[in-house]
C-alpha cells in the first residue's frame, strides 16, 4: 500500500514540474512584430554574408577548375633475350648478364590551364629515378574570330607526324616504331607552329600544320638543347583529310608531311697532321671532308593512312612510308644514339598495324615495321652496324582493367639485315642478332 | 625466352578474352548531359517497368564528362547536347578503333528564359549574340528597363555551353557571365532576378518567361514548341544524341530501337522536348 501511494505522489510531482515549466514559458515570451522584423532581418544578413562568402568562393574555385591536372606512371617488367645475354641494361655483360629488370618507363604529369576557349597553357614533366625532364611546356593561342580553326603554338611540343602524336597513354604497342625514334628522337622539338583545322566552321575534314623548329632537340648533351646549336631553322609540314562513312562504321584517314632542314657541321680541325679533320661517309658511303659551317641534307616525305572499321568491335589499320635523306654528326652537341654518325644516307621506312578490339576491355594488336637506314647498300656491302637495315615484328595485348588502369603485354622482335662484314654481335650471330624483348606494363592513369 | 614459354602465355590471354568478352549483364549506363538528364531518367524509368531484368543508370555533369566517360570505357551510352568534337573523335578511335555510334534520339529548342516582370519579350539572335557576348550590357539597348543585363550560363562541360557557344554567341562569352552547375539552377537564378538572362533546353522553362526568338530583325518572332521545331522555323533547333563507342548490341541495341521507337519518341514530348521524326 505503501509502495502504491509513493508511486502516485511521484507521478503528481513530475506533472506538476511539467506543468510550471509550460506556465512559466507562456507567461516570459511575448513576441511582437517588431520582434519578428528584427529577427528576419538578423537572418537576411547572414544569408547576404553566406551568399556573399559563397560568391567568393565560387569565383575562387572557377579559377582553380581551369587548372587541369591529369598524368600517368607506367611501370613495367621487362625479360631481355639478347646475344649472349648483353642485353639493353648498361653493365648487363655475358659475364654478368642482367636478364630481366622492372622499370619505369614513363611517370608523367600533366598540367594544363585554360584560361578562355582561347588560351591554353601547357606543362608536363616527366620523373625518372635520378631526373626530372621537361616534356612539354608550350601555349596554345586560338582564333577567335573563325571558330578556332587557325591556332598558334609555342614552346617545346611534339613535331608533326601521326605516330609521334599519338600519344603513349593510349598506344596500343609499348614503343614507337624505329623509324620514329630514330627520325624524331624525343618526339618533341623548341618552335611555333600554326595549325587550321577547316572542321569546326567549314565542316570540312581538313587539317593543316606547319612548324618552324630548332631542329637539334634529343640530339647532343641537355645543354645543347635549351637553344638552337646553330642559326638554322628545319621546316615541317603536314596535312590530314579524314574521310567518314558513317552508316558504315569506317573511316580513312589520310595525310602527308614533309621535313625540310639540315646539319651544321659546328667543328673541323684545321688540316694538320696531328688532328685531322674528321672524314665524314655519303649516301653511297664514299668518305668525303665538309668544312665547318657546311650544311648537310637532311629532308624527308612521308604519307600515312589510318583506317578505322566498327566490325564485330573496332578495328584498325595504321601506315606509314617515309623517305628522304637524314644526317648527323659525333659532335657532342648533336650526337644521339638513333643515328650518331659522321654521315648522310638515304634512307626508307614504313609501318603496318593491325589493332582488334575484343568487347570493350581487351585488345589484340601487331605491326610489322622497318627502317632502312642506308637504302643505298644492302648485304655484304654494309660494313657498320648502324647502317643495317631492321624489320621489327611488334605483338600487343591489352586488358583495360578499368577506366584508369590497363595491363599490356608486349614482345618485341627485331629482325636484323645480314653482312659478313660487320663484325661484333652481327658476325658471331651468322643470322639475326638476338635482341628480343618480352615486357609486362601496368599504366595507371588519372 | 624460350617458345613454349610464348606459346603458353599466347593461349592464356587468347582463352582470356574469349572468355571474358562473353560475360556481359542486362546493365546500360547512361552518363552526360544534364539537359537530356530529365528526359532519359524517364526513359530508363519507362522501359525498365517494361523490362525489368535490364537495370538502367542515369547519371549527368555535362555532356563533356559523358563523352570523356565513354572514351575512358566507364559508361556505355553518353547523352550529349552537342555533336562530337574532333578531339573526342579522335580519342575513341585511339580507343577504341572507331568513329563512335552517334544516334539523334530527340530534339530541342534551345530557350531564352527572362524573368516574368522583364519587359522584353523578344530578341534578334544578334542581339542575344551581342548581350552573351558583352557588347550590349543594358537592357534599355534592346527596348527594356533602364537595368544591366545578369547573364547566367553554363559551365564548358556543358554540352549546350558549347551549342550556344558555336552557333549563336559566335565568339568568347562576355567575363560578366555567371557559369552556373545547371540547367534548373539557369531557371532558378533568373527566376529570382528580374534582369537575368539564361538559356538552356526548352524543358525546364517553369516559372520564367521564354523570350520569342527572331532570327533577324524581319523574321517572325518565335518561341519553341512543336510546331516551330517541326518546322525548323524555330532559330536555335538542336539535336540530342547518344553516343556509343561501337555498334549497340545486345541490351544497348534493344534498348536504343525502344528509345527511336513511337513509345520512345512518345517520351520526348512528354518530357517537354520534341521527337525527332
Amino acid at each position: 500500500m505503501m509502495k502504491k501511494v509513493i508511486l502516485v505522489l511521484l507521478i503528481l510531482g513530475i506533472n506538476t514540474i511539467n506543468a510550471q515549466e509550460i506556465v512559466n514559458d507562456t507567461i516570459k515570451k511575448t513576441i511582437s512584430i517588431d520582434s519578428l522584423k528584427q529577427a528576419i532581418d538578423e537572418h537576411s544578413m547572414k544569408f547576404g554574408d553566406t551568399e556573399e562568402r559563397l560568391s567568393t568562393i565560387e569565383s575562387e574555385l572557377a579559377k582553380l577548375t581551369k587548372i587541369k591536372i591529369s598524368g600517368y606512371i607506367q611501370a613495367q617488367y621487362d625479360m631481355y633475350d639478347y646475344q649472349d645475354d648483353k642485353g639493353p641494361v648498361a653493365g648487363s655483360s655475358a659475364q654478368s648478364p642482367v636478364t630481366n629488370s622492372f622499370y619505369i618507363r614513363r611517370a608523367r604529369v600533366k598540367f594544363a590551364y585554360e584560361t578562355l576557349d582561347g588560351i591554353k597553357f601547357v606543362i608536363q614533366p616527366d620523373f625518372a629515378v635520378d631526373k626530372v625532364s621537361l616534356k612539354d611546356a608550350y601555349v596554345v593561342l586560338n582564333d577567335r574570330w573563325f571558330m578556332q580553326t587557325y591556332s598558334l603554338t609555342v614552346g617545346q611540343f611534339n613535331r608533326l607526324n601521326y605516330d609521334v602524336e599519338f600519344t603513349s597513354n593510349i598506344r596500343e604497342f609499348l614503343e614507337r616504331a624505329r623509324m620514329t625514334t630514330t627520325l624524331y628522337p624525343n618526339e618533341r622539338d623548341l618552335g611555333a607552329k600554326l595549325e587550321a583545322n577547316f572542321v569546326n566552321k567549314y565542316n570540312f575534314p581538313l587539317k593543316l600544320q606547319l612548324a618552324i623548329f630548332n631542329g637539334n632537340f634529343g640530339e647532343g648533351a641537355i645543354a645543347n638543347q635549351v637553344r638552337d646549336v646553330d642559326s638554322n631553322k628545319d621546316v615541317m609540314a603536314r596535312a590530314t583529310y579524314s574521310f567518314q562513312f558513317a552508316n558504315k562504321g569506317l573511316g580513312v584517314d589520310v595525310g602527308a608531311h614533309g621535313y625540310f632542314g639540315s646539319t651544321k657541321v659546328l667543328a673541323q680541325p684545321v688540316t694538320n697532321p696531328v688532328t685531322p679533320p674528321a672524314v665524314f661517309s655519303d649516301e653511297n658511303n664514299n668518305p668525303f671532308t665538309p668544312n665547318a659551317g657546311d650544311t648537310l641534307k637532311k629532308d624527308w616525305f612521308g604519307v600515312e593512312t589510318q583506317i578505322y572499321y566498327d566490325f564485330l568491335g573496332g578495328t584498325s589499320l595504321k601506315a606509314e612510308y617515309i623517305s628522304g635523306t637524314i644526317s648527323g654528326t659525333t659532335n657532342a652537341g648533336q650526337t644521339y644514339s638513333a643515328f650518331g654518325a659522321n654521315k648522310v644516307r638515304d634512307f626508307k621506312g614504313f609501318y603496318f598495324s593491325f589493332t582488334k578490339n575484343v568487347g570493350k576491355i581487351f585488345q589484340a594488336a601487331v605491326r610489322y615495321d622497318s627502317f632502312d637506314p642506308n637504302s643505298k647498300l644492302s648485304g655484304n656491302d654494309v660494313t657498320r652496324a648502324d647502317d643495317l637495315k631492321y624489320h621489327t615484328w611488334t605483338f600487343a595485348w591489352q586488358y583495360f582493367y578499368d577506366e584508369n588502369v590497363k595491363i599490356v603485354f608486349g614482345y618485341t622482335m627485331p629482325i636484323n639485315e645480314k653482312s659478313d662484314l660487320v663484325g661484333g654481335d652481327y658476325l658471331s650471330s651468322n643470322q639475326d642478332r638476338k635482341d628480343n624483348t618480352f615486357s609486362i606494363r601496368l599504366q595507371a592513369r588519372f | 625466352m624460350n617458345t613454349s614459354k610464348i606459346k603458353i602465355i599466347a593461349l592464356l590471354l587468347v582463352v582470356m578474352t574469349i572468355g571474358f568478352s562473353f560475360t556481359t549483364a542486362d546493365k546500360i549506363t547512361i552518363k552526360g548531359s544534364d539537359t537530356m538528364v530529365i528526359l532519359a531518367q524517364k526513359w530508363a524509368e519507362v522501359y525498365m517497368s517494361k523490362n525489368p531484368n535490364t537495370a538502367i543508370q542515369v547519371t549527368g555533369g555535362g555532356s563533356g564528362v559523358g563523352l570523356s566517360a565513354l572514351i575512358n570505357g566507364s559508361t556505355d551510352i553518353a547523352t550529349s547536347s552537342r555533336p562530337l568534337k574532333t578531339s573526342e573523335l579522335e580519342k575513341i578511335k585511339g580507343r577504341y578503333g572507331t568513329l563512335g555510334v552517334e544516334v539523334a534520339c530527340a530534339k530541342d529548342g534551345i530557350t531564352i528564359y527572362l524573368n516574368k516582370a522583364n519587359g522584353v519579350d523578344e530578341l534578334t539572335l544578334k542581339q542575344l549574340a551581342d548581350i552573351y557576348s558583352g557588347k550590349i550590357t543594358n537592357w534599355k539597348q534592346v527596348g527594356g528597363a533602364d537595368a544591366n543585363i545578369k547573364l547566367y550560363g553554363r559551365e564548358n562541360s556543358s554540352g549546350t555551353y558549347v551549342y550556344f557557344k558555336d552557333n549563336v554567341v559566335k565568339k568568347d562569352y562576355a567575363l560578366t557571365c555567371q557559369s552556373l552547375p545547371g540547367t534548373a539552377a539557369i531557371v532558378n537564378a533568373v527566376k529570382k532576378d528580374k534582369f537575368g538572362i539564361g538559356y538552356g533546353g526548352a524543358a525546364f522553362d517553369t516559372g520564367v518567361k521564354d523570350c520569342k526568338i527572331k532570327k533577324d530583325a524581319n523574321s517572325p518572332a518565335l518561341v519553341a514548341n512543336e510546331e516551330t521545331i517541326r518546322n525548323k522555323t524555330y532559330p536555335i533547333t538542336r539535336y540530342l544524341y547518344m553516343y556509343l563507342a561501337t555498334k549497340p548490341t545486345g541490351a544497348n541495341k534493344k534498348f536504343i530501337d525502344w528509345v527511336l521507337s513511337a513509345e520512345g519518341q512518345k517520351i520526348t514530348t512528354q518530357v517537354g522536348y520534341f521527337p525527332v521524326r
